[in-house]
């Protein structure tokens, strides 16, 4: 689905990302991992066509994603950037119904009636239908999360992106959020996701990408990737990886290295 | 929704024909409206329908219309409610050219069209320094728009205390305090195309103004281009401020507060809230212009300080009582 070749990253002086090259297949779940500021949310941006490449290509089903206008890029691509503040007072419907903006020609003002269906669908796939007339400001940030997701999904990509979807959130809302992007996934949807909970990532991602010192460090399957020493060089601090009863991986940094502090 | 459009449309056109019975002369309803019903009737009556109230009617309400509308695409893009449309800088651009064009001595019947070219290229200049990208940088357009007004307003005070000849003041402060005295059919005739292309512009913009709604980088996800939509909405505003400016001088306040008024009534989405701000800005301009005819004759009041003297303390008044309200 996503072709990254010899990708490049810049912010400032620095170089997030030198030379990379990767391959988002259709239908899978990635988590991309990373310490603070080493370019997850740059990745995500280019991944999503709203910042250019510094260097090589990105291609969209054999298409460079930056040659494709705002409205066809929203066709393919849902990019859920993390939390922004706005003044309006919408209600929920109004939100999502934001999604259906690339369906629309640019004289078209009122919704049809496949709007209604795709904007009923997303509110329905994220169990938020009972929400459709409250003010977004009433929300809370879960509740606003599925929103966005809804939002993301009324506009009928492909694929999505999402930038942090469970910070902020507690335990169990976080849980449900992933389970409904598990649910997309099995619906068919490719999801690209940041996350910094390993945890998170170990239970319910496909393939981990796991970026650090400029480059992908690992680009496969949890039980790949979560190795102490591989994390290791990824956060700079001691690891542990165990496995619970469940059979899930959990990952803890060494008992050792909290000693330290 | 559409309801309470045709309430606010059936009140904008009260308020134009309330505006037509206000004047010097007393011209009683049934006369009045038996000359507006014959153009092409003679004698006093026609005379003063058709050559003096229904082109001033008609400029109170383009006037008022186009800044309106203008406030509303601004604050919508900025998501920011304290903008006005004089904030890109248009009417301090138009103001002193046409103070300039004054002093000079130039020809009245010039006079709008330079201030309608001076507007715009101030606009030109304002959206140049607010460059980023290929969009436009929200603090930038505001720190270019007010500086460029207050190196405007330094120049007009400059050219005012160095005024020689007496007889060109009334011309130039009747310019600044924003009055719709001496206007007919030609001015009307020169800045209505203008406002007509600004109204069409901003009709194409209103989908993405309602994506911008949830911040430009939402708006971005969703498929809006917002550069180009940032660009179509400066233009609109500029040609609808400017076309406003040209007719009436700088009528501050109905661009700030219609579009709040006009929210209150249908909510934000753009849609409805566009359409709202035009009806709402015709008849709270046509109403304040009949006021300054009408408080001291012969003489009037421009409509500017008018404005802002019923306007301020309301719109202070509201404004509080909501956050108030909001707080409690």
């Amino acid at each position: 689905m996503i072709s990254v070749c010899d990708l490049t990253l810049r912010a400032g002086s620095r170089t997030l990302l030198r030379d990379a090259s990767l391959e988002i297949r259709s239908g899978e779940f990635v988590a991309v991992l990373g310490p603070n500021g080493v370019g997850k949310t740059t990745l995500l941006r280019s991944l999503a066509g709203v910042r250019a490449p510094d260097a090589g290509k990105i291609l969209l089903n054999g298409r460079a994603v930056g040659t494709l206008s705002a409205a066809q890029r929203a066709r393919q691509i849902a990019h859920i950037a993390a939390d922004e503040l706005f003044l309006d007072q919408l209600v929920v419907r109004d939100v999502v119904a934001m999604g259906r903006y690339p369906h629309h020609r640019w004289w078209q003002w009122q919704e049809e009636r496949r709007d209604d269906t795709a904007i009923a669908h997303a509110l329905h796939a994220v169990h938020m239908e009972s929400f459709a007339g409250r003010p977004f400001d009433t929300l809370s940030s879960g509740e606003r999360q599925r929103i966005w997701i809804a939002m993301a999904l009324a506009q009928e990509a492909p694929l999505l992106l999402l930038d942090e979807p469970t910070s902020h959130l507690d335990v169990r809302v976080a849980h449900e959020i992933l389970q409904l992007l598990r649910a997309q996934v099995h619906a068919g949807k490719t999801v690209v996701c940041v996350l910094h909970d390993l945890n998170e990532a170990a239970e319910f991602a496909d393939r981990l990408l796991l970026l650090g010192c400029a480059e992908v460090l690992a680009f496969a399957p949890p039980d790949t990737v979560l190795d102490p020493r591989v994390l290791e060089r990824a956060y700079g601090i001691p690891m542990e990886v165990m496995q619970s009863p469940s059979g899930v991986l959990r990952v803890f940094p060494a008992a050792a290295s909290l000693e330290r502090l | 929704m559409t309801f309470r459009l045709a309430v606010l449309l059936a009140v904008a056109i009260l308020a134009m024909l309330g505006g037509l019975l206000v004047g010097g002369t007393s011209l009683p309803a049934p006369q009045l409206f038996a000359a507006l019903t014959h153009p092409f009737g003679t004698g006093d009556a026609a005379t003063i329908v058709w050559q003096l109230r229904l082109p001033r009617v008609l400029i109170g309400a383009l006037v008022g219309t186009s800044l309106s509308i203008a406030g509303a695409l601004l604050q919508g893009m900025l998501r920011n409610p304290i903008v006005d449309p004089f904030l890109t800088g248009v009417s301090a651009g138009s103001a002193v050219a046409i103070v300039i064009a004054i002093v000079a001595g130039i020809a009245l019947p010039a006079i709008p069209a330079i201030g309608f070219a001076s507007g715009i290229a101030t606009a030109l200049v304002v959206a140049a320094l607010a460059r980023r990208g290929s969009g436009i940088d929200a603090t930038r357009l505001i720190l270019a728009g007010v500086s460029l007004s207050s190196l405007f307003s330094a120049i007009i005070a400059l050219v005012l205390t160095r005024l020689q000849s007496t007889d060109a003041a009334p011309a130039i402060i009747g310019w600044l305090a924003g009055t719709l005295a001496g206007r007919g059919w030609s001015d009307l005739a020169f800045a209505l195309p203008y406002a007509l292309a600004g109204v069409a512009l901003a009709t194409i913009t209103v989908p993405a103004l309602n994506a911008l709604r949830l911040g430009d980088v939402r708006a971005a996800s969703v498929g809006v281009d917002v550069a180009r939509a940032q660009w179509l909405i400066l233009c609109s505003a500029s040609l609808l401020t400017a076309s406003a400016v040209t007719l009436s001088g700088t009528v501050g306040f109905v661009g700030l507060i219609v579009p709040h008024i006009a929210r209150r009534f249908v909510g934000s989405d753009m849609r409805y809230a566009l359409a709202a701000s035009a009806f709402i800005g015709a008849a709270l301009t046509v109403c304040a212009d009949a006021l300054c005819r009408s408080i001291a004759p012969p003489t009037e009041i421009p409509i500017g300080v008018l404005l802002a003297f019923i306007g301020v303390p309301a719109f202070l008044y509201l404004y509080l009582r909501s956050h108030r309200r909001a707080a409690a």
